[in-house]
């Protein structure tokens, strides 16, 4: 990176946006960079295809770039592009795949309890005792793992750390909601993870 | 008197900090009662903590360069609206 690109890294997003405002293009490659990973697992978690995915990805950061001067700092950046990229991928899969549409917004079984089956402890620190790229790989897997309404809140809370209220806003649905589908990701997510990083007699790689 | 299943709903919320200090107080309590509710409560909050310390959501290869590729072409031609 540069060093105006250095100077610019330490920027915050509504800083940036204000400077491609104003014309410095390269203000929104910081944006971009900063962002295209949590943009892009949200998108591939409605479309499920890399293909697709990139295709929207691109999309999306375009429509930001062509419409950022409407942006008004009403809600973070990230809000922001988030709600553009999920309108893009929505419009995707209307497009091609219209039947599954419907079936992904139901709010189904949210309400139904959440029974945990694995309650055996960890190893005290599993990320010292597996190799790091496999650690890596597991959570990736985990969070692939959940459902498309699940694995948005989690990236968006615990992943990109957006707020509840900001998250909520992204995704267009309740706190309440929000807060219930984090309780569920949260859970869900460590359910994956359990087996792996079961503390056992003999510690060793994780089970891959 | 918290049961597991009050932990189970509240443990999100519990690792959040949002939670009053009375829930957090009759929580605690269990926690030291209940060991399945103190496996399940720190090995969700492991979860957390290793999802906060690994760039876990890299790119598939090249999505990245090709991403800043489309947006430079786009920039030197222009606006297109």
């Amino acid at each position: 990176m540069n060093q105006h690109g250095a100077v610019a890294d330490k920027l915050t997003d509504e800083e940036l946006v204000q400077r491609v405002q104003r014309g410095d293009k390269d203000a929104f490659g910081v944006l971009v960079k900063r962002h295209e990973r949590s943009v892009y697992w949200m998108i591939e978690a409605i479309l499920h295809n890399q293909a697709d995915s990139e295709e929207i990805l691109q999309e999306s950061f375009l429509k930001a770039l062509q419409h950022i001067g409407d942006f008004r700092g009403e809600s973070r950046f990230a809000t922001w592009l988030i709600r553009i990229a999920i309108n893009e991928a929505r419009m995707r899969q209307r497009k091609y795949r219209p039947g599954q549409y419907e079936s992904l917004d139901e709010e189904k079984s949210e309400d139904s309890d959440f029974h945990p089956r694995e309650l055996s402890d960890w190893r005290p620190s599993p990320e010292q005792e597996v190799a790091q790229e496999e650690v890596a790989r597991l959570l990736r897997r985990a969070i692939q793992s959940l459902p498309e309404i699940y694995r948005q809140v989690f990236v968006l809370r615990d992943v990109q750390h957006l707020s509840t209220e900001e998250t909520a806003a992204a995704l267009g649905i309740t706190i309440p909601a929000t807060k219930t589908r984090l309780l569920r990701a949260r859970l869900m997510a460590r359910e994956f993870l359990a087996p792996h990083f079961k503390s056992s007699a003999q510690p060793g790689r994780a089970v891959l | 008197m918290i049961r597991c299943e009050d932990i189970l709903r509240e443990v999100s919320e519990l690792l959040d900090d949002e939670i009053t200090a009375e829930m957090r107080i009759q929580i605690e309590t269990h926690l030291c009662a209940c060991r399945h509710c103190k496996v399940l409560v720190d090995t969700t909050r492991k979860t957390l903590t290793l999802v906060s310390s690994y760039t876990v959501l890299e790119l598939p290869e090249g999505v990245s360069a090709r991403l800043l590729d489309r947006l430079a072409k786009h920039m030197e031609s222009g606006p297109s609206q």
